[in-house]
Formats: structure tokens, sequence, C-alpha cells
């Protein structure tokens, strides 16, 4: 086909080209969407930045340093304390009703498997049995 | 743009053409082919001229049907030129014109200002401006102090005919560039939203490459999986202990004290001592709306609250 018979379908070849370049960058935008779904499907930063954060609370080194803070927020003569690396038993007797409170807020924001929390009231006074690991 | 395509001046005593130009060309047709009326017409527009054409030829030429018209204006006149398009067809073929390389067909009657010389045709005819129309004339009839010129593609004008069999476009000019350019748009669309795609995920990747640098030891996806699980877990557990913790903790109000709690992996079980039947009501409420299970000690208004973990 000659250039001349070419010119005859100039139209057609211009929406050709359009069609071309649109299809071109159609494929070109699927293909970063699908990349983007890959890393997506796989691991996405999200996802790693949660699994951190879970490390960061729950698989916290310092925890052992915090519950030890508990010791004291009673006097000495309240506690029975038993820790054995990452577990810890205590026992805190005639606790007043702000050393109670004192030592549920504490506990709630320690990130510590709470296993037993016991609170008993005995006329006035508390006793409280906990149990926790980490 | 001026056209700059070979113009071949056809006559009928033309030799055989041998060659066309590669590029093709454009064909400027003397009055020989064609029938010229001037007439000064009150439309304004060239299809409205076209429309009387035939009228105007009438008992001119026979078999009108033939004919077609082209009109153009001229200064103050209308300039109708009626001609036989498969005439002129029959005659480019039997002179060697390859019609599909024929571009345009013009009318010498187009160029007449161009004309200010006489054109030889062959070696008797000659064609001529004779007082504002083309007319073919002998030569002999020309005046010894004419000089003869040649036309070129400069004479070629502004609009012609073509020839119905070429092929044509199936799409017009407008539509064309119509459809380009909303199909141009929606690829630029395209390329845009792939680019900032594109963009996200290379940020993603540096972000997560400068995650795992710091945590190398989650590198691995089992471990990452592995350590995710272990931790969902204890993080969803808990955090319903410590809500239960602190539901509970909200029902301690003026009248209502504490006795009993119990709280582990499994169930919650919580006391509380209420001074009356008002009281011991609203805790119960305030326990349902945490949808905790609530029954009355016996003997009293004490309430029991417990639950699942």
């Amino acid at each position: 086909m000659t250039f001349t018979q070419l010119k005859a379908y100039k139209n057609e070849m211009i929406v050709g080209v359009a069609v071309l370049l649109l299809l071109i960058s159609f494929i070109y935008k699927q293909g970063k969407v699908s990349s983007r779904l890959d890393a997506t499907t796989g691991t996405s930063v999200q996802e790693l930045k949660e699994v951190i954060a879970l490390k960061k609370v729950w698989g916290n080194k310092k925890t052992t340093k915090k519950v030890d803070k508990l010791k004291t927020l009673v006097p000495p003569s309240k506690l029975k304390w038993s820790r054995k690396s990452k577990k810890l038993t205590a026992s805190f007797n005639n606790l007043t009703h702000p050393e109670l409170n004192r030592l549920v807020t504490k506990v709630m924001n320690l990130a510590v498997e709470i296993e037993k929390l016991e609170v008993k009231n005995m006329g006035g006074s508390y006793h409280v049995e906990f149990k926790c690991k980490w | 743009m001026e056209n700059t395509k070979t113009l071949m001046l056809v006559h009928s005593g033309m030799k055989y053409l041998t060659s066309m130009p590669s590029d093709g060309g454009n064909v400027l047709l003397t009055p020989q082919f064609y029938t010229v009326k001037r007439e000064a017409i009150p439309v304004k527009y060239a299809y409205q001229a076209k429309r009387i054409a035939p009228s105007l030829f009438e008992g001119l030429l026979e078999n009108l049907q033939a004919y077609k018209y082209f009109v153009f204006k001229e200064e103050d006149v209308w300039v109708f030129i009626a001609y036989d398009l498969e005439m002129i067809r029959t005659f480019l073929e039997d002179k060697g014109f390859d019609l599909e390389k024929i571009s345009k067909i013009y009318f010498a009657e187009q160029a007449l200002n161009d004309f200010s010389s006489p054109v030889l045709l062959g070696e008797r005819e000659a064609l001529v401006n004779l007082n504002g129309t083309m007319t073919v004339v002998p030569q002999i009839a020309l005046s010894s102090d004419e000089k003869p010129m040649q036309i070129s593609s400069s004479f070629t004008p502004k609009k012609g005919i073509s020839f119905e069999g070429r092929k044509k476009s199936y799409i017009s000019s407008n539509e064309a560039y119509t459809l380009a350019s909303i199909l141009a748009l929606f690829a630029m669309l395209y390329f845009v939203e792939g680019s900032r795609y594109g963009g996200e995920n290379i940020a993603q990747e540096q972000e997560m490459q400068a995650l795992l640098v710091e945590y190398p030891s989650l590198q691995s996806s089992y471990t990452r999986e592995s350590i995710a699980d272990k931790y969902k877990a204890i993080d969803k557990k808990e955090r319903k202990k410590r809500d239960v913790i602190k539901s509970l903790s909200q029902m301690i109000f003026k009248g209502s004290t504490l006795t009993s709690l119990s709280l582990d992996n499994k169930k919650f079980q919580a006391e509380f001592a209420c001074k009356d039947k008002r009281v011991s009501k609203k805790l119960q409420e305030l326990a349902k709306k945490e949808k905790f299970n609530t029954s009355k000690v016996a003997n009293g208004n004490d309430v029991k609250i417990e639950g699942t973990l």
C-alpha cells in the first residue's frame, strides 16, 4: 500500500493511534494496580506496622520492670509476692478503697495476660489475688 | 497550507501518460470537460446554489442526469460548473492515469486569475482567459506578442472534487478528531492514575524496606504470621478482660458496693451489695446494657453479675 493510499485512511489511522494509546495506558494502569494488589495480598506496610505494634506492646522487655512496680503501690506488710521468670502470683491484703483503685488501674494498664484476678470485700477492706504472665 | 502536489493539466488532445508522480497528484481540467455558467443569484451559501444548479443547465446540456455540479463564488456572482464525472474518469483511465493516485480534480475556471498568459495544449490549441472565462482556442488565434506560460502547483485552488469510487475514509475528520480527543483524554487519565498507583507502590515498598531493616526478625513471612497470630489472640482476649473490669467498676456508685470479683481466662463473676431495690434495679439495667447475665442473691437486694470471656 502506497503512502497516497494510506493517506486516504488518515482519519481511521488517527482513531487507531488514539485507541492504541488508550490500550497502552489502560494496560499500564492495570499493571500498576495489580502490582499494588500483589503488595496488598502479600504483606502490606499496614500489616507489618500492626505486627510491630503488637510486638512492642505484648513482647515488651520492660514489662517485668513495670510489673515489679506493683510492689510499690502498697506497704510490704500488705503484700505477698512471688515472681518466677515471667509469671507473677501476688496477694494484696487489707487494701483501702484508694489502694484498690490504684492497683486495679495499674493492672489494667499493664501489658500482661491476666490469669486470675480476685477481689474480696472483707468488712470495708479489700483482699486481692492476682496471677499473671507476660 | 499550500498544496505542493503536482498539478497536471488535462485536455482532450493530451498524450498518453507514461508515468505518474509517485506521491500522486492533482488534476486541472480544461473547459473541454465541463460547462460553466456565471449567475448572480441571491443565495448566501454554496449548498443553496448547488440545489438550483440543475435548473440553470436545462436546455443547455443533454442527459442532465449524468452531470454533477460544482459551485463556487467569484466576487458577486456564483460560478456553476456542470461535469460528467464518468466521462472524466473514462478519459483519464484511457490516458494512463492511475485514479487511485489522483487526490483532487479541479476546474481551470477556479484558477482563472492565475492564467495571465495562454497555456499551450499540445501543438494546436491553447487555454486562455478570455474575458473572464477559461476558453480553449486554436494557437493560431493567439497574438504573436503573447508569451505562453506553464501551469504549476501554485495554481491549485482550495476546493476540488474527487472520484467517488476512490477509497474514502469511513469516518469524517471531525468525527476522527473528536473521537481521538476523547480517547486521548481517557488515556491521559489512565496514565495519571497509573503513575499515582506507581508512586504509592514505590513509597510503600520503601517504607516496607525501612521497617524490615529496623525489624529484621520480621523478614520471614512465616515469623510475621506466627507473631501476628499469637499477639492478636492475646490482644483480643486481654482487651475483653479489661473492658469487663472497666464496665464493672462503672457499676460502683452511691448505694452499690463491690462485694467480690473473680476473673480468669474463661469467665468472670462479680457481686454487688445494693442498699435498696431501686439501686438493685439500676444495677441490673446497667449490667443488661453491657450484655452481662444478672441474678439476685437470695433474700436481699444484692446482685450477682457474670459472663464469659
